[in-house]
């Protein structure tokens, strides 16, 4: 298993008002996850502590076995794990094309040619070259979330997880957004986590967890 | 390295916080300049001028001595009748001119005052129906006994004028012809007073006849080589005895010694040293040239203390400003930096999320406000001399006003390195000199700290010194800034 959540509990003032209590999940490598559920259930939090910005309160959430307490949440966040946002909190004084090459950088990306290859996946998502150059402010929502995806994708961190990755795009976006995360779990052998409510997004993923009544419901 | 990109593309982009920015570390930087400026100008100026200044010591009669001798003479008297008299005894020329061949001097004068009669001038006659009660700095000559009457015309014998604190301060002015120097030496050349010229038509190249009042009232002719003008307030140290200040000529010493009828003899020397911190040293030699107990030797570096202790009161003035601003410029850029770190919290809690160290986030605004500092750097060095001179000029006005106030308070002491310009005739002109003398000391330490412009000099030092400063007050600020950067966590940044 690439990444594991085990015997994980999570609340957020006391322990009455757990959100979930042991919850046991496994994500493998080269699939695409879909967690769903309604919304105040816990999704972006799993998703969180997947991605090491918050820690379990109890049980723990392992890498390869390892527990990411003992890798450290900012080695890990730097080498194993891309995070996509809802709110594409993307960093608002560079161009497109800088933010992507800034993520590639900081997670020592290991492409040959950083700027060409972050420019051919940008103009996979619809950006082309002269939008890649203008600064992200410039750039409509939906143009401001396929970059925020492609930062993710462009590096090398075997696991990736996005939070309502398509909650700002019209259709045939989110079309093409489902496809690259599909090419980037089943032809890069990624762990693709997606957290969405969107019911067409979940059921583009290859194994969705439902998250109802505080339990996660593994759907095939 | 990515950080410092980070950093370059953040200043860019942000322009009116980045002059803003800008702006405040320049007021800061330049105050911190102008008290860099001021201080260094301040300790130059101290080492510069301590050569320019130099001291003074004075070789004189023991006046003590004297007095001690005259009572000792008085109780082993047995004429009751007979008033005791003041013997001050002459310097030898010998012994004057051998303390001036000592490494420290850098030059010297000789002082021989005594009257002369006016025989084919009028003196200047003042009536006043209120007498002074002031003496000025001289010494017992007015109440000396003289053996022969006092003369119309006070004469200063002199080896060169130049030296001579009133025409170095410019009290007195040399308006036509030349002052006297070593060259007059053995001439019957003669320096008036301007007045004393006017009222009896006298110009350069003519000649005045004068009577000595000792040695069978010999006849002189004098030749005027130089006209002086005297500054009017000198008439305010006339002691009651003393006639106007007009009467005052300056001759060699040679001649003054003719009237007086001694030869080989000064009453007093001053020597002016190369370097007031010699003083200790050439007052040791000194010593040992001259007999101690008929002869003192006294030293005067009021000018130098008195520019020392204005320069470090300047220096520890700007001192003050440089640590006050430095202190207040930190607290301010760090409230600036923790507003700025609270505005920039997301794209903070972005760089943490892809795994950015907190250390390179502090760096990337380290760096921002270093690229800001050197802007700053570049306007203060322009700015910071302006407002060095404009802010030196009030300090100084300050220190000089807490200064004349020391020294109005100095002056009245009687006494003082002039004092022993006493012949041993009694006659009053060695009083006058004497006043003179102490007087002009006092004006020339004014003047010295007046006059003391300081030379505000922009230098690589001085940038290096303020290039510190600014880095450790940015550093300061961005480390007090970043305690918020430290307690950031992502997900409560960016998830909420």
């Amino acid at each position: 298993m690439m990444l594991t959540a085990k015997n994980v509990s999570y609340w957020y003032d006391t322990e009455a008002n757990t959100l979930y209590k042991d919850v046991n999940l496994d994500f493998e490598a080269g699939r695409l996850y879909g967690i769903i559920g309604s919304s105040g259930a816990g999704k972006t939090t799993m998703l969180t502590m997947l991605a090491g910005l918050d820690k379990p309160r109890r049980g723990e959430i392992l890498y390869e076995g390892t527990s990411l307490q003992k890798i450290g949440l900012t080695q890990y966040r730097n080498r194993y794990v891309s995070i996509v946002f809802q709110a594409y909190n993307l960093l608002p004084y560079m161009s497109a094309l800088d933010n992507v090459l800034t993520a590639m950088q900081i997670t020592h990306s290991t492409q040959d040619n950083p700027t060409e290859y972050a420019l051919n996946m940008l103009t996979k998502v619809g950006i082309d070259e002269t939008l890649a150059r203008k600064n992200v402010q410039k750039l409509s929502g939906g143009q401001q979330q396929r970059i925020a995806i492609v930062r993710a994708m462009c590096c090398s961190a075997p696991v990736v997880v996005a939070d309502e990755p398509t909650g700002n795009l019209d259709e045939t976006n989110t079309q093409e957004i489902i496809k690259l995360f599909q090419e980037l779990a089943h032809d890069q052998q990624k762990c693709v986590i997606l957290v969405t409510h969107e019911k067409e997004v979940a059921a583009s993923c290859d194994v969705q967890f439902h998250l109802q009544n505080k339990t996660f419901e593994e759907v095939s | 390295m990515n950080f410092i990109k980070r950093a370059w593309q953040n200043v860019i982009f942000k322009k009116g916080r980045s002059l803003l920015l800008i702006i405040v570390m320049t007021v800061i930087m330049i105050f911190i300049m102008a008290g860099l400026l001021i201080r260094n100008a301040a300790v130059t100026t101290v080492n510069t001028t301590k050569q320019q200044v130099g001291a003074t010591v004075s070789l004189t009669a023991n006046r003590e001595q004297a007095f001690s001798k005259m009572r000792k003479s008085t109780s082993t008297s047995t004429d009751k009748t007979t008033k005791p008299t003041l013997s001050m005894p002459s310097v030898s020329l010998a012994s004057a001119k051998k303390i001036a061949k000592l490494q420290a001097v850098a030059n010297y004068n000789v002082s021989v005052t005594t009257s002369v009669n006016a025989s084919s001038i009028d003196a200047i006659t003042t009536s006043s129906s209120s007498n002074s009660t002031m003496m000025g700095g001289g010494g017992p000559g007015s109440e000396a006994t003289s053996s022969t009457s006092t003369g119309d015309l006070q004469v200063t014998g002199v080896l060169n004028m130049s030296t001579l604190t009133d025409f170095k301060n410019s009290t007195n002015k040399i308006t036509k012809g030349r002052a006297l120097n070593s060259s007059d030496v053995g001439t019957k050349n003669v320096v008036i007073e301007s007045e004393l010229a006017k009222q009896n038509s006298l110009s350069v190249g003519d000649t005045v006849k004068v009577k000595a009042t000792t040695t069978g009232k010999t006849a002189y002719t004098l030749k005027v080589v130089g006209i002086y003008k005297a500054s009017s307030t000198s008439s305010t140290s006339m002691g009651p005895q003393q006639s106007d200040p007009s009467n005052t000529i300056y001759t060699s010493y040679t001649l003054a010694n003719q009237f007086k009828g001694q030869t080989g003899k000064v009453d007093s020397a001053t020597y002016t040293l190369s370097d007031p911190t010699k003083k200790t040293s050439f007052l040791k030699s000194a010593k040992k040239l001259v007999n101690t107990k008929k002869f003192s030797l006294t030293a005067d570096d009021s000018t130098y203390q008195a520019l020392k202790q204005s320069m470090t009161k300047m220096a520890s003035f700007a001192n003050k400003i440089v640590w006050l601003v430095a202190i207040a410029g930190t607290i301010i850029l760090a409230l600036i930096m923790i507003l700025m770190v609270r505005e920039r919290r997301y794209e903070m809690g972005v760089l943490l999320s892809l795994g950015e160290g907190r250390a390179k986030i502090i760096g990337q605004l380290l760096v921002e406000m270093l690229m800001l500092l050197v802007v700053s750097l570049a306007l203060a060095g322009i700015g910071g001399r302006f407002a060095g001179n404009a802010l030196s000029k009030q300090v100084l006005s300050s220190v000089n006003s807490s200064q004349t106030t020391t020294s109005t308070s100095t002056t009245s002491q009687a006494g003082g390195p002039g004092g022993g310009g006493q012949a041993p005739s009694g006659q009053q002109g060695g009083k006058q000199t004497g006043g003179q003398m102490q007087q002009a000391g006092q004006t020339t330490a004014n003047k010295a700290v007046k006059s003391s412009d300081l030379k505000l000099k922009i230098s690589a030092v001085t940038l290096l010194q303020l290039g510190a400063f600014g880095f450790t007050i940015i550093a300061f600020a961005v480390l007090l800034a970043s305690a918020n950067i430290l307690r950031l966590e992502p997900r409560k940044i960016l998830i909420g």
